[in-house]
């Protein structure tokens, strides 16, 4: 029996190693293809030079913006002004509202106007259309990726679009919501009107205002314990007379865990008061303010608000998903669950990697200053690096620090709705800075350098120095080439990152055999025959090892068995004659 | 009964005149500034783009007819249509070809609404629109003349999803056209809504309906495994074969002896108590799975 069973062992073995050897003919893996890029967009879609020229309109001075997307001069004038202050020939140059920014009276007597009243609209970016399968208006935040988010915007007229034709939102309706700036002791009201379908509040946050207006009304935001809410079609006006100067933030306090995360904050800059300082009321977009306060210009050469933040893919589907408000309401308020979530998205400014590059460097030469004044807009901590760069910060939360307590590092943490104002000093020391260059300045918490996990992608910019800039305001980078990154192909994460960097693509995309694409091609069954298999795979195990004992038994007793089997056939055929 | 009538007719009264009074509080923008071009604004923001009162279109020999038509525009008019949040306060107009139509614009709201038409001949109308905006309370009056071809024309308002949250309507020239998608009551949505069930929506019920899925799940698995998935000599059975050939020596040992039907009883014992240990550990396994899918929400 033991020489039988060696003998069993050992064809099964040999024959094992046989099949093996003809399937696994050699050692060959399929090769590298090339994947289309599809079609790319102009790394910088701004043609008018003349924007980025420094110049007077109205009589409100502009700086220059070297970078390829400037703000348009005639909105800057018209926000700095006040659209009631400016000819009608600037207004219609701009797309806003002729109450966009009201600015009248000087009451402290110092030459600039001291009464603002700004109106803000509430604004629905890539949201759902019951007409065709996109979003609508669409504001993508890079290439291909449309979030869904919620904004505040300044009061607009016209279309929402471009065009009829058009899909894409217009300039005013974009992400982040726009900074407001005023100057302390300014009456500031601000109306909101509520253009959108669901309930929303202004909460000021940080910046002094009483917990109840001259009307009695109250002026908190907060659903709770201050006011109801402002419904689709009404409008609040909250009223503010800021003692303190700093940056700020105002925000939604609707349901604050989803509203803020759906992009419904911004921030809110009150400026030293000094004569004749009318300041840029708006800053769309955020980025370089190009038209700073006295303050700020007496002590720095440029400003720039950084606006971060962060937001959930399965949050910003929502409003993709559904038409019909109660459902949206129910997906938001009911079933979304904010303690499982993950942010997916990190912008600067509304947008994402590459798209800083456009809109979010910061221009620098040597041996400047550069007030930058930081946001984290999201719920996740943040810890942003400069290359290059040791700034020093000077307030936080919107209050100056002691000399003693103002810390020059390289990285600044930055906690949820936390604003850092830094000083970054251009003066190539070796410890403010290390010279001309392409510096960037990212989140060091890696899932900020990502959009949905794809890098590079999230909250990365540039300190760019004007040596490293083209005419078009576009950096003279020397590394991978990025026009590979403006096509919707990289973050739908069909380009192979490594793509092309040797001859013969040793990181390249893998030819995939021909059935392959066919099965991952049907959508609805791409996990189902998986789980077949793995029934399948334990059930055949089973039947094979019942086989085998079955087998072995019916070898080992067969002559039992036949025994057996014999007698049962003889007392089948005697039945009923014999009764042993 | 002649009382309750009268009645009736007072309070009925007194809402007309409520309404009214309400109504008093919207601000008419009736001296609007000519910017060129058929282009009306006044400071208020309340605007008319591509006014035209007397460009004929070419199909047309002289203008049929005039007509005015009050629209209402607000929050309050979504009151019939669930599930939209802004609407006019009608869906459909019908007018003669050639007509000159003279539009009063009254939005109810606190904000801007829109009422703008698209499709218009472009040599007439820039980029082929007729625009009015007002920020409400308040009423604007604009006029445009139509063509002489049976077409309709999509009316909505362009604000960020104001269209698709109920704003839209179709005027209807002569016998009209293709008809605009997703007007609320009138017409079908190209992409409408999918409804959850009930039971979806509300938390109570999610458990049961969640076990009810799961057993139909357990059940369709049981179905395709029984019936397999290929051919039945496949790579696993053989592995089975083999190890059940190489064991079964083993266990020989250990039930030497023993007669084939208490071997075959152990075995089959050992077999139960396995799959009875592998059931346990797949029902944990589930009902953590299922407890994580189903987890309440967070209040």
């Amino acid at each position: 029996m033991n020489i039988r069973v060696q003998s069993v062992i050992r064809t099964l073995v040999v024959s094992g190693f046989f099949v093996c050897s003809l399937v696994q003919a050699k050692y060959e893996n399929p090769p590298s293809v090339k994947v289309p890029i599809g079609k790319k967009e102009p790394v910088c879609n701004t043609d008018d030079a003349e924007w980025r020229k420094a110049q007077t309109i109205e009589g409100v001075k502009i700086q220059a913006s070297k970078r390829c997307s400037p703000d348009r001069p005639a909105f800057v004038a018209s926000v700095v002004k006040g659209t009631n202050n400016i000819s009608m020939e600037t207004l219609m140059d701009t797309r806003l509202t002729p109450d966009a920014v009201i600015k009248s009276d000087d009451l402290d007597g110092d030459g600039d106007p001291d009464r603002i009243e700004i109106h803000l609209e509430v604004t629905e970016l890539n949201g759902f259309s019951p007409d065709f399968e996109g979003v609508v208006p669409r504001f993508p935040i890079a290439p291909g990726v449309t979030p869904g988010m919620w904004v505040f915007s300044p009061k607009s007229r016209g279309m929402s679009t471009m065009s009829f034709a058009s899909i894409e939102a217009n300039p005013l309706l974009r992400a982040p919501s726009p900074t407001i700036r005023i100057e302390q002791d300014d009456v500031l009201w601000i109306v909101l009107e509520n253009t959108h379908y669901m309930p929303h509040t202004i909460h000021l946050h940080g910046v002094d205002h009483p917990f109840i207006d001259s009307g009695g009304e109250g002026n908190d935001g907060v659903p709770q314990t201050s006011e109801l809410f402002v419904l689709p079609g009404e409008t609040r006006t909250y009223e503010i007379k800021p003692r303190v100067a700093g940056t700020f933030v105002y925000h939604c306090h609707v349901q604050t865990h989803t509203h803020v995360g759906m992009g419904l904050i911004g921030m809110l800059v009150v400026e030293e008061n000094r004569p004749n300082n009318s300041v840029q009321t708006f800053n769309v977009g955020g980025g370089q303010v190009r038209h700073s306060s006295k303050a700020v210009l007496k002590d720095y050469d440029s400003e720039y608000d950084l606006i971060y933040h962060q937001m959930d893919k399965e949050l910003g589907n929502i409003i993709q998903k559904h038409n019909d408000p109660r459902l949206i309401a129910w997906d938001m308020n009911q079933r979304y669950d904010m303690t499982d979530a993950t942010e997916d998205y990190h912008t600067l400014n509304g947008r994402s990697f590459p798209y800083t590059v456009r809109e979010s460097m910061i221009v620098a030469k040597p041996d400047q200053k550069i007030k930058l004044r930081m946001m984290n807009g999201g719920s996740e901590l943040m810890a942003i690096h400069t290359h290059g760069h040791k700034a020093t910060i000077t307030h936080y939360d919107g209050i100056e620090a002691k000399p003693d307590a103002q810390i020059t590092r390289d990285v600044y943490n930055i906690a949820p709705a936390q604003r850092l104002d830094l000083e970054l000093n251009t003066t190539d020391d070796g410890l403010h800075n290390y010279g001309e260059g392409l510096w960037i300045f990212h989140d060091h918490a890696e899932r900020g350098i990502t959009t949905d996990g794809m890098n590079p992608g999230g909250n990365v910019s540039v300190v760019a120095y004007e040596s490293w800039l083209t005419e078009e305001g576009l950096p003279k980078a020397q590394g991978r080439d990025l026009t590979t990154m403006f096509a919707d192909s990289f973050f739908a994460r069909s380009q192979p990152v490594f793509a092309g960097l040797d001859e013969w693509d040793t990181w390249g995309a893998v030819q995939a055999p021909p059935e392959i694409p066919k099965q991952s091609n049907t959508l609805a069954g791409a996990n189902q025959p998986q789980v077949n298999n793995q029934t399948g795979w334990l059930a055949n195990l089973l039947i094979g090892l019942l086989l085998g004992v079955a087998l072995y038994i019916l070898f080992t007793y067969r002559e039992k068995i036949f025994a057996a089997l014999k007698g049962l056939a003889g007392n089948k055929s005697g039945e009923g004659v014999s009764n042993d | 009964m002649t009382k309750f009538l009268i009645s009736a007719l007072i309070i009925g009264m007194c809402y007309i005149s409520a309404a009214q009074a309400k109504k008093s509080e919207i601000v008419v923008h009736d001296s609007l500034m000519e910017h060129g071009d058929g282009h009306l604004m006044d400071m208020g923001g309340a605007m008319v783009m591509n006014q035209n009162t007397e460009k004929l279109p070419e199909s047309c020999k002289k203008v049929s007819g005039d007509v005015e038509i009050t629209v209402h525009a607000g929050h309050k008019y979504s009151k019939k249509f669930p599930g939209t949040v802004f609407a006019f306060d009608k869906q459909e107009w019908h007018v003669k070809p050639c007509t000159r139509l003279t539009v009063h614009f009254i939005n109810d709201d606190h904000i801007r609404h829109q009422w703008m038409v698209h499709g218009l001949p472009k040599y007439i109308y820039k980029s082929g629109m007729f625009h009015m905006e007002v920020t409400g309370p308040g009423k604007v009056s604009g006029t445009f003349i139509l063509p002489a071809n049976d077409q309709t024309y999509l009316v909505h308002c362009d604000m960020a999803q104001h269209m698709e949250k109920g704003l839209k309507a179709q005027l209807i020239v002569g016998k009209g056209g293709l008809p605009i998608p997703s007007v609320p009551g009138a017409t079908a949505a190209l992409f409408p809504d999918t409804y959850p069930s009930q039971e979806e929506m509300y938390p109570k019920e999610v458990a049961a309906i969640a076990a009810k899925a799961n057993a139909a799940a357990i059940a369709t698995a049981k179905a395709k495994s029984a019936r397999g998935s290929g051919s039945f000599f496949s790579g696993t059975l053989l592995i089975g074969l083999v190890v059940g050939l190489l064991l079964t020596p083993i266990m020989g040992q250990r039930y030497k002896g023993q007669t084939p039907t208490q071997v075959v009883a152990d075995i089959s014992g050992l077999l139960v108590a396995a799959s009875k240990q592998l059931i346990a550990i797949s029902k944990t396994l589930v009902s953590k799975v299922v407890a994580l899918v189903n987890k309440p929400p967070a209040l």
